[in-house]
């Protein structure tokens, strides 16, 4: 613009000039120094201009600094999150095993742990020689207080119902277990008797195969079920794996007669366990070893063989000595077991109480039985199925009528044919598997009672009034049982 | 009397004792594998000597450590093979 307007003068000079034909000094004079003034104006405007550009030009300058500065702090954010990130999927897919989460786990329950187990049983017991139809039940829980690696706590509540309308709460079991080492430990409380095999390890409902207990562990037992006292036990292997051997010795109040008559006389029921001793003078003391002699890998299957003592004085003086051998035989599908009691007991009198009782019983799971041409429905039936057969017996001179009840429950079936001096058993039995600790058992038991022995009834009388027995007609017993070890 | 009921005590007191050495030893990798492949044979042998077999899956690992004490003292198991057969329970869970 400014430079027009200097172009314009200079033609009006020019052209005034042309036309005028003479210019006038002054008014020469007054255009160059309008021409100055104006060039100190556009050099000002320049100045102020450059100047402007320089601030612009700073600006700008600052704001490409600041933005490298944001993009390098982005940057610098992007790659640590992009390596936080990094390490916690590194952590998330490097995380703890499951036996590492279980021991994380057990940390955080504590130490003191406490553990449910045990079992319950429902029956359904006929007999046909009391005219018995009813149902029973039977809640066996096991807690278990594990304090450390060394140290359990055990007990056992068994809840039943009995004849009547009320329930009965027995404590059959309360030890302390106490690890030593490798081969020792010691129990201590009212435990199992460890005499043979059945008490300790057959019981529960859901172990035993069959629904009744076998004759010498019945209500004519001859080795008291439960006792109170210390044991020292353990085991080790001897040779290859599998080859065990292993030993239980212990002190315990030993055993006691029922004591309905004023007097003792021969063939009195057994206590089940011996609380408070009283007119006793000694402990009463056992032993079991039981070895196996097959190693896993022989193919021989696995076979135990035990041996067992028990002796004591159950009243002031007299002895009571028992001892037995027993075997156990497991190989794939097959199961057999089997045992020998014998029983003496000192009377106050010149006469002797023995005793002797029995059982074996084997059983075959079907689970492996090949079936062509069956339904898989019924194959997986048959699968399941146990069938079963046991033989057992108790003989004794005689028995004390006052003691005899045949009120049936569980384990027991109410016939009076097994209260018989020389009673015997055949248990058929049917076993259904719903799952490894799940069964329903089915049990028919063929009583066959030997004539003869001694039948001693008090009646209230300190004499007790003495009768040979006669021919015991024999008995059917049918038992049903759901039993689920839990 | 009373020198048989101090001696029990000192007995019974020096096993406690003797007890305490060597717990809660940690097992190393290699000697977990051998118990978990001993434990995987024993495990259905030692059990259906007296009952079925029961999975690692119904209890807890911390259960089984309790259960395993119990069945160790029922059966008087050796305590290797005992560990051998928690092993392989706890590992199948």
């Amino acid at each position: 613009m400014r430079y027009v307007l200097i172009t314009i003068l200079v033609l009006a000079i020019m052209v005034d000039s042309r036309v005028a034909g003479a210019a006038d000094s002054s008014e020469l004079q007054q255009i160059k120094s309008e021409i100055r003034r104006i060039k100190a104006d556009e050099e000002r405007e320049r100045q102020r201009d450059e100047k402007l550009i320089g601030d612009l030009e700073q600006k700008v300058e600052k704001l490409e600094t600041q933005n490298r500065q944001i993009q390098q702090s982005g940057e610098k954010l992007h790659n640590q999150t992009s390596q936080q990130l990094h390490q916690l999927q590194e952590q998330v897919s490097t995380g703890p095993s499951p036996g590492q989460f279980g021991r994380y786990f057990a940390d955080y329950l504590g130490t003191h742990q406490f553990t449910l187990t045990g079992a319950v049983g429902g029956d359904f017991i006929y007999d046909r020689q009391t005219a018995t139809n009813t149902f029973a039940l039977d809640f066996e829980p096991i807690i278990l207080y594990r304090v450390t690696d060394w140290l359990l706590f055990e007990g056992t509540i068994e809840a039943n119902l009995p004849a009547g309308d009320s329930a009965e709460f027995q404590l059959p079991v309360a030890t302390a277990q106490i690890f030593l080492n490798d081969y020792m430990e010691i129990q201590a409380g009212i435990f199992d008797q460890p005499f043979g095999d059945f008490y300790e390890d057959q019981s529960p409902f859901w172990v035993n195969r069959f629904v009744t207990t076998p004759l010498p562990y019945n209500v004519e037992a001859l080795v008291p079920p439960t006792d109170v006292g210390v044991q020292l036990r353990g085991g080790a292997q001897w040779g290859d794996l599998g080859q065990d051997v292993d030993y239980t010795f212990w002190v315990s109040n030993g055993p006691s007669f029922a004591s309905e008559g004023p007097v003792p006389v021969v063939g009195q029921a057994i206590n089940g366990v011996n609380n408070i001793k009283l007119q006793t003078n000694g402990q009463g003391y056992g032993t079991r070893i039981r070895f196996y002699p097959f190693p896993l890998d022989s193919n021989f299957g696995r076979l135990d063989v035990g041996a067992s003592t028990l002796n004591g004085k159950w009243l002031n003086g007299n002895w009571y000595n028992a001892w037995g051998l027993d075997f156990a035989y497991l190989r794939g599908p097959l199961q057999a077991r089997g045992e020998w009691i014998q029983m003496y007991r000192q009377m106050p009198n010149s006469n002797s109480d023995n005793r002797q009782g029995w059982y074996f019983q084997v059983g075959y799971f079907l689970n492996q039985l090949p079936i062509p041409g069956m339904p898989e429905m019924v194959q997986n039936f048959i699968h399941r199925l146990e069938p079963l057969v046991r033989y057992s017996g108790v003989n004794q001179r005689a028995i004390v009528s006052d003691e005899i009840s045949t009120v049936p429950e569980i384990g027991f079936s109410g016939s009076p044919s097994i209260w018989t001096p020389h009673s015997r058993e055949v248990a058929l039995g049917l076993d259904y598997w719903l799952a490894p600790s799940i069964v329903w058992q089915n049990e028919v038991d063929l009583e066959l009672p030997e004539a003869g022995g001694t039948v001693f009834t008090f009646a209230g009388n300190p004499v007790p009034m003495v009768t040979p027995r006669g021919a015991t007609p024999n008995d059917v017993a049918v038992l049903s049982q759901l039993a689920i070890g839990f | 009397m009373k020198r048989i009921v101090i001696l029990l005590l000192l007995v019974f007191l020096g096993m406690i004792a003797l007890c305490q050495t060597g717990r809660a030893e940690e097992i190393s990798k290699p000697e977990q594998r051998r118990l978990f492949r001993d434990g995987a044979k024993l495990w259905p042998v030692y059990c259906a000597q007296c009952h079925n077999a029961r999975p690692g899956s119904e209890f807890a690992p911390y259960q089984w450590d309790a259960i395993m004490m119990h069945m160790r003292t029922q059966a008087n198991l050796p305590a290797r093979n005992a560990r051998a057969v928690l092993e392989y329970l706890k590992g199948s869970h």
